[in-house]
């Protein structure tokens, strides 16, 4: 090779080099393009909480589908990109800077994982990326609040206070002995803590009993209950957490009034009880299940998960979540204006904003003080003959359990 | 208490016998240690979920078609990876389990979704109460077909005439080929077994839980099972079970869940430690 081949060669490269880098520049940084905005998801599509969470994320896809259908946020499209967190805080980490700066997303949705969000929090509140509508609102990223996170599925405190609430009213129960089976995570002892303080409000008792996510067998823990002798046991955990309680309970002759949160609220996890172990067994929800009621919002999302293909889903909670929270962060990139970055979406919320779900859910407010989400839950329960949820009461008659 | 204890671990441990019982057995006849166990767990889960909820057969019928396609499914993967690979390096084959594992868990998601399926079955779901202690009808009924498997597989080993070819291939492979064996499908047939019973497992498995790919990670209790009982012992996987099966629930009732895995992987290092060989292994003794 002689001397004018190496400069051609020399002159390839620096001229290679100058276009990838100029194409670098014209990536916008913020994931908003002409025609679309990026919007992120981080959730778990495989491992143990799939099946809740993977559900969620039909929900929010759906939405966003419907949406585009319709024209979009301010003339652009929004592409869901939805990333698998595979029940693992590694996998969210990478993730997370996968949509921070690779294939960068203006906001991220969901961060399911609960131990996720407690590692990633000093980062979530220190970067630039907001996190619009959390799937568990975990104490580490929610405390103090910060304009860099919006939850957007019923809080654990609240989730406590609605059940035991509930039970304390209808049970007339004095001092009441309330006992939790939770899987070993940041978010089980979260909720341990909060069913603690709320037992403790009504001058009552809490204890916990712990199980593994991957559980077979929960003797263990079903010989804890019968020691303890609550009066009300409530359910943290995923679907099996629930499956494998409720029916080693039944088989042990246990008529203990039971509840568990939200996520645990799908119809799979009612069916798999079966009607004898799911008769003592209901859930908390900030959400109305798909094609439960009349509302506006509810014959929306039914018509139009019906029309996708996804009917099977309407009924779970987990698929309402995702359909609000989308609607969510619709409304937050309407007001963050025509040429939305990052920092005008944070400026935008900041100043607060309400999601109206039209009967979905209680109406959501956030303020610049307040961004802990939907606060109104009430109980669901399973009408096995019609294969339906059953409703107990209104939103409304359920306001005063979590107003303070 | 503590008889309520026992009798779920034993429970629990038989299912973890059954499946280590398979794994035991293929690696007695190929020496391969089948990482990819746990998955023909789910697989055997997911069987049960197509022959049932999906055709919606009969549950005999389909009983012998979870059967049938383990069988299968065995046959193919010896056929199609193992064989050739036969004579390559240990860690080769090893490999091979774990990518197989990983491939058969993304067709499962692919084929089924990444959610769980509930199973419903016709095996019997209440309990009776024995001396005070609260008999689950699933729990038993998992114990015997577990022990009659366990009791049939220990036979076949033992008074048939394939049975006696299998433990000849095991024992030597080169003797067994210069005595006329046909060895390779000697090993076809143990990986059928393997997959066969590992189906068994997951079938139950999906009963007692969802039929979910996080049954692999119950699958695999299999692997502490077998190493602690001896890995070419067929007594030792099954003696291995019942004591992980009934560490696992001691340690979660006096210490925590999370203890139940200090324990049984405690136990798993000592043992390899002062008695490689397992419970019921035997010692191999080289010339040197």
């Amino acid at each position: 090779m002689n001397q004018t081949d190496i400069r051609r060669l020399a002159a390839g490269f620096a001229l290679s080099g100058a276009a990838l880098a100029a194409c670098a520049f014209e990536l916008p940084g913020d994931g908003v393009y002409k025609d679309h905005v990026d919007w992120g998801v981080m959730m778990d599509m495989s491992g143990p909480t799939a099946s809740s969470q993977g559900i969620w994320v039909h929900g929010f896809q759906d939405y966003m589908r419907r949406l585009n259908e319709a024209g979009g946020v301010n003339g652009r499209r929004i592409e869901v990109l939805a990333e698998d967190s595979r029940y693992n805080t590694a996998t969210d980490k990478i993730n997370f800077e996968k949509l921070s700066t690779q294939t960068p997303v203006i906001a991220i949705s969901g961060m399911g994982t609960s131990g996720s969000q407690v590692a990633m929090a000093a980062a979530i509140k220190g970067g630039q990326i907001p996190i619009v509508g959390t799937y568990t609102p975990t104490e580490a990223l929610s405390v103090p609040v910060t304009p860099m996170v919006y939850n957007g599925f019923c809080g654990y405190k609240q989730m406590a206070q609605t059940g035991i609430g509930y039970y304390v009213d209808q049970l007339k129960l004095k001092a009441p002995k309330v006992m939790t089976v939770a899987i070993e995570s940041a978010g089980g002892q979260d909720y341990q803590n909060y069913v603690s303080q709320v037992a403790a409000q009504y001058g009552g008792t809490a204890k916990a009993v712990t199980m593994k996510v991957t559980a077979v067998d929960v003797t263990p823990q079903v010989l804890e209950i019968i020691a303890a002798k609550p009066d009300i046991v409530t359910i943290y955990g995923v679907p099996n957490t629930a499956i494998l309680t409720m029916k080693a309970m039944q088989q042990y002759g246990l008529k203990i009034p039971t509840f568990g949160i939200t996520y645990l609220g799908g119809p799979q996890v009612f069916k798999a009880m079966g009607p004898q172990a799911g008769a003592d067994y209901k859930f908390v929800s900030c959400f109305t299940p798909g094609g439960s009621d009349q509302s506006p919002g509810n014959k929306e999302l039914s018509a139009y998960a019906n029309k996708v293909g996804n009917g099977a889903l309407e009924a779970d909670v987990n698929y309402v979540g995702g359909w609000v929270v989308a609607q969510m962060a619709a409304e937050s990139l309407a007001r963050a204006g025509a040429e939305p970055t990052r920092a005008k979406l944070v400026e935008a919320m900041n100043k607060g904003f309400t999601v109206d779900s039209r009967g979905l859910a209680a109406p959501i407010v956030y303020t610049k003080d307040n961004h802990t989400g939907p606060v109104v839950l009430k109980m669901f329960g399973y009408d096995y003959g019609s294969n339906k949820y059953k409703h107990f009461g209104e939103y409304a008659d359920y306001a005063k359990y979590t107003a303070h | 208490m503590l008889a309520q204890l026992l009798f779920s671990g034993l429970a629990l441990g038989s299912l973890y016998g059954l499946v280590a019982l398979g794994f035991a057995i293929v690696f007695k006849a190929t020496e391969v240690f089948n990482f990819a166990q746990g998955m023909l767990v789910v697989c055997g889960a997911f069987f049960a979920v197509t022959a049932i909820t999906l055709l919606g057969l009969p549950f005999p019928l389909a009983v012998l078609f979870i059967i049938a396609a383990a069988a299968l499914l065995g046959v193919a993967i010896h056929v199609l990876l193992i064989q050739p690979l036969s004579g390559r390096p240990m860690l080769s084959v090893i490999m091979l389990t774990i990518a197989l594992s990983i491939v058969l868990r993304s067709v499962v998601e692919m084929i089924f979704g990444a959610e769980g399926r509930n199973l419903t079955t016709p095996l019997p779901s209440g309990i009776f109460i024995v001396g005070g202690v609260r008999i689950s009808q699933l729990h038993l009924t998992v114990a015997l077909v577990s022990w009659a498997c366990m009791a049939g597989f220990g036979g076949f080993f033992k008074f048939t005439s394939t049975g006696l070819l299998m433990r000849a291939t095991a024992d030597g492979h080169e003797a067994a080929v210069a005595s006329g064996i046909n060895v390779n499908k000697m090993n076809r047939l143990a990986w059928a077994i393997g997959a066969v019973l590992a189906a068994i497992g997951g079938l139950f498995l999906a009963q007692l839980q969802i039929a979910s790919t996080d049954l692999e990670k119950v699958g695999l209790l299999a692997l502490p099972a077998v190493v602690i009982g001896g890995m070419q012992s067929i007594p030792g996987a099954i003696v291995g079970g019942l004591l992980v099966g009934l560490i696992e629930q001691l340690a979660s009732f006096y210490i925590s869940p999370k203890s139940s895995d200090i324990v049984i992987y405690g136990i798993l290092l000592l043992i390899l430690m002062v008695r490689p060989w397992g419970l019921f292994g035997q010692r191999e003794l080289g010339r040197v």
